[in-house]
């Protein structure tokens, strides 16, 4: 039950806004951090909360790309595939993935590590081809810059090689030091 | 041509810059709200933006002191500020640099509006996808609020501003100002019928201004260093201060480009973008994002000023300039960002949502190389029964792809149909039928 | 010219000028004169949505096409809606609804009904040119009654908006986003929600349609009649479509009736009742212990016979007489007709005695009306509304819509006093949108009046008028009041002061208020008391004489206010007169030529005691179920079995019927004439549409026979002579057609009140109520309530409702069970000293911890559970109470 483990975080976001139904986005990915997804026994207690129907919550929750109503990967690869990473290679890039790890967009791997998916475009035009991993943007990505990140999440779980924050062309090093990638 | 000095991105430009309050301090942030209370009233400070001539950063280019003067005056009741940092039009990344490396820059241009709007509560609606820059966020939320930049009694003035952030969930159309609102009161993010517009009737109904990150990060400048200091650049009376444009696609350098407004897209893509990436030549690019028509290497000699490129066929929009070689299909160019605008239709209006559908799915076709000879009249009049006709201008963004590659590049969509001909001439005829 | 200070407007449209109230909206002002824009998000009963882009015009001076539906006129305004862009403009939006619209003209239920058929037919080319995929909608389960398939959804979201806007339910979601939106409930589960029928009458397609009648019509093969429905007191105006003799189907069109169009699940799914096999379709006579089919001749003539027989040798008195609030005021002015005239006898009564009566003696005594002095049309102007013990969504469900219309779109002021707490269920909640809500037991509503009534006093919300002209009055009420202190009050309603305080405020201060009493306090053990109370209250705060304030008393059944006004109760005649009085016997007598009887009759439960005595021996029951409705403790089949003759008139052989020496079948509402009053007082026709089921006979014709037979004169050709005596008896009487203005408050009655009658039973009803310590292990309180999917027995035999409501199940606050480790559909043993019952356990919000409800309509299974007290003034029997202990079973 979200309100038990998670009270005061709970109590915190309902005080931000003064009408209750405001706080349903921020509930519904304090649920999804809990299991992954949005299970129907969190949209009720959630609408318990904020005094709605449990049809409102579904609703909202159908409306966003970014709340799933399904289990996903530990590792959830969302690759752009808006015009402007297609014209510097996404489709290739999609292709390097779909070879490594053997599975197509909307796909998981068996053994539930890696789901790929392909969304639209997150605001990294400039340093495309680039992809989403959970709360990560990697960008500017090659065939060897994704293999040593597969490599990473599959070993140690996080990757050295996530960007941000965002600077681009790169920002000037500080006086002696090399740039910064 | 000479560089011009960065303003926006001047604190991030700096060596070694991490964007805390401390250093965001040195190079003189947070005393613009201390030149201007009890000095300056607020209804006079939307008259200095006003004549400071800026326009909405985020696409549609409304004076944005025009914008504030729509409030109610004698209202009492809470007023909201709601800054879009819903940044999703597809070749735009300016706000997510803005975001992630000079955050107080933002945040003290929301108290400053608060200030002039009458606001006690902002709002920073963030995509969700933009989870590193909603952190980045509430950390500097958090450390201006210690040393009480926000919050309650302001440096000392008495002043209320609360900044809360609030992430969005992943759709484009919460872009646009109403759907933003209605997302943020917790429901599906459909555009609202306007009138009434969001300055009378906004978030929870109150008067409300919704500003983009941009354009609130000019807010200290603008008042520290004078409204006729930012009218000054740029290219005046109509353009006034710099833009950070998003160069995207087939050049070397892409990146954001913080210049004057009124250079040319020439000197944008050439000199500071360091022209195409390889020997094929220019063959066309998007001069403000997926909602902005194609231009051809014809334009490069446009400004990048609002009146000038609409004048041209096309729209500023939100500065996002993408660059297509030789060699690239316009017409599947088109489908790139027409299954964008199909993936991210709200549903709301029969036009758009069930034109999308059908638009997106004759380019499938077409691209496929299984187009029809009647596929571009099809086209030709889907799109104008969309335009025009919609709840909000997301019906107008997705036919201008479509019409525009239709427009300049007829002959590569009559190619691929002619090509889809043939090759249904060339296939095995299924055996006639008895009759 | 734009008028300010009346605010209207001027404008044109397609060359012809209208003046128009301001804030009207083009599509509304273009229907003003003749011209209907097509549309199919508009709905005047919703906010505009402007989404489906169908209503476009032109309006002068606006570059774009504007939709209709969201652009208010303004004055000076051009609008053109037939130019070739604007036809242009509706074609295209046609072209792309119908792109992904599937060709399903030939299945659908809305062929012939289908705005998406008429405008394609008035506006579009007959060729398509979409070749892509259409989209597709897996077809799922949505519910016993509702189907959807959204494959024909236009995404126009009027039902989403229905259920939001109009019936505060929110059980429909449009899920997904794009051209892939569908209407779906909770995700894969079927839709559970109030049923009324709202989105399947307001769906513009065939995207949501009535499973009850899929499949059966096509709407020219049906006939329409227009009548009432038969079930609770807001007498809502339904379309009866029937096909072959046969109903297939109700529905209500818009604007229509003193339900504008709006309906319940009982209302809209509810009408197989009539239809049920099990209808009684011939007469039925005991012969040799046994009920065996006869002829009417011999039915009426043994009759007849048995009734002359007793009333020579017992006298008329032996007689006793009972018959139900859902007959006709035509057959019940017969009845009691029959009773006097014919057998000579006040012994009779209607279910009004169940409540509606405590409700009508405390208007008359205190503002001289035996009807409302407001409306529905008050209720949805009114500043403030006061809802007293109603469960108004389950008993007068559309009696609620006006008030949750007030409160939505009007900013009206809601207080309640309900035996209910606030939570959102899958029925709507009336307490949600309460601004003070006092949540007590059925046995505490005088206490929590009480507390209104003081907080008037104490916040000196006396009306200064009333102060001067009725001194004594105020000062005998505030001298009771004074002896009463806060602590006990709020002990009593777990109520604040302040919360008092606030409530009474508002009522003194605000202009229009309307008081609604409803059917949990109008059938508690004090419900003529709290009346009064209410009458006190508005007297006080100088409300009762206002325009536009008043007391609302809900009716439960659909003709309780015909009873009382045609005088089929003991103590009143026709016209709600006093049987006791001799000046109006006199007159009755005069118009009837014959003499009435004098001595004062016995009511309900004075007629089971008399004849469990021995004191009764005949009874005439007409559509009543005593033995079915009567907790088992009174044994009231025991009683009936010692009359000599019991003659049952009714629709189905009930528990009471199944004991009569005849039974005489009577024709049911959708087939019969006749007039039902509803709880406005507004008179309403009915008409048939069917034909009587067998041998099936109006229960006034049946009456008037069996008056012939027994030597009094009584040619009633048609229904509509019975009503033009009814109108030669009660002057003024009987008004048909649109609503006549309401009676007003008759000050001398008033003033009889205010200057002495109101000592009678000041003191009684101005103390608190003792606190009754709970019973040893007796530790919940079990009420008998209203289902919002049933209405007395009768609906329990609508096949559409039996499918959303099909037995009992006992309802327990969620959040008690849970810490009792009692989860939903549990089985349970519920027993107290007189009985137990077995049954499963339902958990909702609305609950009060530590009660438990049970529905009324299928109280006979747990009749034995209650007892019953009787009102000393109105004979108003209660027993919908009971403590209870509850285990849980295996």
């Amino acid at each position: 039950m979200l309100v038990e483990k998670y009270k005061s975080e709970i109590e915190s976001l309902l005080a931000r806004y003064p009408v209750r139904r405001s706080a349903l986005i921020p509930l519904l990915y304090l649920a999804q951090r809990e299991t992954g997804y949005i299970t129907e026994a969190a949209m009720i207690e959630i609408a318990g909360i904020l005094k709605l129907t449990p049809p409102q919550v579904y609703e909202t929750v159908t409306f966003y790309t970014m709340l799933n109503l399904k289990q996903v990967g530990t590792f959830h690869i969302q690759v752009c595939k808006s015009l402007m990473c297609a014209l510097v290679g996404s489709d290739t890039l999609i292709g390097w993935i779909q070879t490594r790890l053997g599975i197509g967009p909307g796909e998981t791997t068996p053994d539930g590590a890696f789901t790929l998916s392909t969304v639209e475009c997150l605001a990294a035009c400039g340093t495309g081809p680039m992809m989403q991993i959970n709360d990560d943007y990697y960008e500017r990505l090659t065939e060897e810059k994704l293999d040593r990140i597969l490599s990473d999440l599959k070993s140690t779980g996080s990757s050295a090689l996530k960007t941000g924050p965002f600077m681009w062309p790169e920002p000037l090093a500080p006086k002696g030091e090399t740039s910064v990638r | 041509m000479p560089k011009h000095e960065p303003i926006l991105l001047k604190n991030m430009s700096q060596p070694g810059y991490t964007g805390t309050l401390a250093e965001y301090e040195k190079t003189g942030g947070y005393q613009a709200l201390k030149k201007i209370f009890g000095k300056v009233s607020p209804a006079d400070v939307t008259q200095l933006v006003i004549k400071s001539g800026l326009r909405g950063r985020g696409g549609a280019g409304f004076p944005t002191g025009v914008k504030w003067g729509f409030l109610p005056k004698d209202y009492q009741g809470p007023r909201y500020l709601c800054c879009n940092a819903d940044e999703s039009e597809p070749g735009t990344f300016k706000d997510r640099q803005l975001i992630e490396r000079d955050p107080h820059q933002i945040l003290e241009g929301i108290v400053l509006t608060c200030y002039a709007i009458g606001a006690e509560t902002a709002y920073i609606y963030i995509r969700g996808e933009f989870v590193l820059g909603a952190r980045i966020l509430e950390e500097a939320i958090g450390e201006a609020r210690r040393v009480g930049y926000i919050g309650k009694n302001i440096q000392g003035t008495g002043l209320t501003v609360e900044v809360w952030v609030h992430r969005g969930a992943g759709a484009y159309i919460c872009g646009e100002e109403t759907a933003l609102l209605e997302s943020l009161e917790g429901k599906r993010g459909l555009p609202r019928v306007k009138p009434p517009f969001p300055a009378t009737h906004g978030l929870y109904n109150k008067p409300t201004v919704v500003n983009n990150v941009e354009t609130l990060a000019n807010l200290p400048h603008i008042i520290n260093r004078g409204p006729e200091w930012f009218a000054a650049i740029g290219s005046p009376p109509k353009s006034t201060g710099t833009r950070i444009f998003c160069v995207s696609g087939h050049v070397k350098r892409p990146g954001n480009y913080e210049v004057p407004m009124g250079i040319t897209f020439r000197e944008l893509i050439y000199e500071h973008a360091g022209g195409m990436r390889s020997d094929k030549p220019l063959k066309a690019f998007i001069p403000g994002g997926a909602s902005a028509p194609f231009l051809t290497p014809d334009h490069l000699d446009v400004k990048m000023d609002f009146e000038s490129v609409a004048a041209a066929g096309s729209m500023l929009g939100s500065g996002g300039v993408t660059i297509m070689e030789e060699g690239t299909s316009m017409v599947w160019a088109a489908l790139r960002l027409m299954e964008f605008f199909y993936h991210e239709s709200c549903g709301k209006c029969s036009p758009c949502r069930e034109g999308s559908s059908w638009l997106v799915q004759t380019m499938r076709r077409i691209v496929a190389k299984r187009g029809r000879a009647q596929d571009l009249e099809t086209l030709t009049d889907l799109c104008k029964n969309i335009a025009g006709r919609t709840v909000c201008a997301f019906g107008d963004a997705e036919v201008a792809p479509i019409m525009s590659t239709l427009k300049h590049w007829r002959p590569e969509y009559i190619a691929l149909i002619h090509e889809a001909e043939v090759s249904n001439l060339l296939r095995p005829q299924p055996a006639a039928a008895r009759h | 010219m734009s008028d300010t200070t009346t605010g209207t407007v001027r404008l044109t449209i397609d060359g012809i000028e209208i003046t128009v109230p301001k804030d009207t909206l083009v599509i509304e002002a273009a229907r003003r004169v003749g011209v209907m824009i097509p549309h199919f998000c508009y709905h005047p009963k919703l906010k505009p949505d402007a989404n489906c882009r169908m209503c476009l015009v032109e309006i002068e001076k606006m570059p774009k096409l504007q939709t209709s539906c969201s652009t208010v006129a303004t004055d000076g305004m051009s609008v053109r809606t037939a130019t070739t862009v604007v036809n242009d403009a509706h074609k295209s939006v046609l072209e792309f609804i119908l792109a992904n619209h599937p060709l399903d003209c030939p299945v659908c239920d809305q062929g012939g009904k289908c705005d998406l058929q008429d405008f394609s037919h008035e506006y579009t080319a007959t060729g398509s040119r979409f070749i892509e995929t259409k989209r597709v909608f897996q077809k799922e389960y949505f519910s016993p009654v509702i189907e959807t398939e959204m494959n024909r959804c236009v995404q126009c979201l009027r039902c989403v908006r229905y259920c939001d806007e109009v019936m505060d339910v929110k059980a429909l979601a449009p899920a997904g986003r794009g051209t892939m939106t569908e209407i779906k409930a909770f995700g894969p589960h079927p839709l559970d929600c109030e049923f009324c029928g709202g989105c399947v009458q307001i769906c513009p397609v065939g995207a949501i349609t009535s499973r009850l009648s899929m499949y059966e019509y096509r709407p020219w093969m049906l006939k329409r009649v227009d009548t009432i429905c038969q079930y609770c007191g807001d007498g809502c105006q339904i379309t009866v479509q029937t096909k072959d003799n046969q109903l297939i189907e109700v529905n209500s069109s818009y604007g229509a009736g003193r339900n504008n169009g709006d309906l319940c699940a009982r209302g809209f799914f509810g009408f197989h009742a009539t239809s049920h096999p099990d209808r009684l379709t011939k007469p039925l006579i005991r012969r040799n212990g046994v009920l065996v089919e006869t002829t009417w001749e011999e039915a009426l003539e043994y009759t007849a016979q048995q009734i002359s027989r007793l009333k020579q040798t017992h006298g008329a008195d032996a007689f006793g007489g009972l018959v139900s609030s859902r007959c006709t005021n035509e057959d019940l002015y017969l009845f009691q007709k029959f009773m006097r005239l014919v057998i000579g006898t006040n012994n009779l009564d209607s279910s009004a005695r169940y409540g509606h009566i405590n409700a009508v003696q405390a208007m008359r005594r205190v503002q001289g009306t035996h009807r409302w002095t407001v409306t529905f049309e008050d209720i949805v102007d009114a500043d403030v509304l006061l809802l007293v013990g109603t469960s108004i969504t389950e008993t007068n469900p559309v009696a609620g819509l006006r008030v949750k219309e007030a409160v939505k779109k009007r900013q009206a002021r809601l207080f309640t006093i309900e035996a209910t707490e606030p939570g959102i269920d899958s029925i709507s909640n009336i307490t949600n949108l309460s601004q003070q809500h006092v949540g007590v037991p059925t046995a505490q509503f005088g206490d929590a009046l009480l507390g209104l009534l003081k907080a008037v006093v104490d916040g000196r919300h006396i009306d200064p008028a009333m102060q001067n002209r009725s001194s004594a009055y105020v000062a005998s009420l505030s001298e009771a009041l004074g002896k009463l202190n806060w602590t006990d009050i709020e002990a009593a309603t777990g109520t604040a002061r302040d919360s008092f305080l606030e409530m009474a405020g508002a009522i003194a201060q605000e202009r229009r208020v309307v008081v609604l009493a409803g059917q949990d306090i109008l059938r508690s053990a004090g419900g003529y008391g709290a009346c009064l109370t209410l009458l006190d209250l508005l007297v006080l705060t100088g409300k009762l004489t206002e325009p536009g304030c008043g007391l609302a008393a809900l009716a439960e059944e659909n003709n309780d206010q015909g009873a009382v006004e045609m005088g089929a109760v003991a103590e009143l005649l026709p016209g709600a007169l006093s049987a006791a009085a001799a000046d109006t016997r006199a007159t009755l007598a005069r118009a009837w030529k014959a003499e009435l009887p004098s001595a004062p009759g016995a009511t309900l439960k004075e007629m089971i005691d008399k004849a469990r005595a021995g004191q009764l021996k005949a009874m005439v029951v007409v559509g009543e179920n005593p033995v079915g409705s009567l907790p088992a403790h009174m044994d009231v089949a025991g009683a009936l079995r010692s009359l000599e003759l019991l003659i049952c008139q009714e629709l189905f052989l009930t528990e009471t019927a199944v004991l009569a020496h005849v039974v005489l079948p009577a024709a049911a509402p959708p087939e019969k004439t006749g007039t039902w009053t509803n709880e406005e007082g507004h008179v309403q026709a009915i008409r048939p549409a069917i034909e009587p089921a067998g041998e099936s006979r109006a229960d006034w014709e049946i009456l008037s026979v069996l008056s012939m037979l027994l030597g009094t004169p009584s040619a009633y050709g048609e229904s509509k002579e019975v009503l033009k005596e009814i109108r030669s008896v009660i002057p003024g009487y009987g008004l048909l057609g649109p609503a006549p203005t309401p009676p007003k408050v008759d000050p001398a009655a008033v003033e009889r009140y205010v200057t002495g009658d109101y000592r009678q039973d000041l003191a009684p009803r101005y103390t608190l109520a003792p606190r009754r310590p709970k019973a040893e292990g007796a530790a919940w309180l079990m009420r008998l309530t209203q289902s919002l999917f049933h209405s007395g027995k009768l609906s329990t035999r609508a096949k559409g409702l039996l499918q959303l409501e099909e037995r009992a199940v006992l309802r327990m606050n969620r959040a008690e069970a849970g810490r009792l480790g009692i989860a939903d559909g549990d089985r349970v043993r519920v027993s107290n000293p007189r009985g137990e019952l077995t049954t499963t356990v339902k958990l909702v919000e609305r609950v009060p911890p530590g009660t438990v409800w049970f529905p009324d309509h299928f109280a006979q299974q747990a009749s034995e559970l209650f007892d019953c007290t009787i009102d000393p003034v109105t004979k108003v029997p209660t027993f919908r109470t009971a403590s209870v202990s509850i285990v849980k079973v295996g």
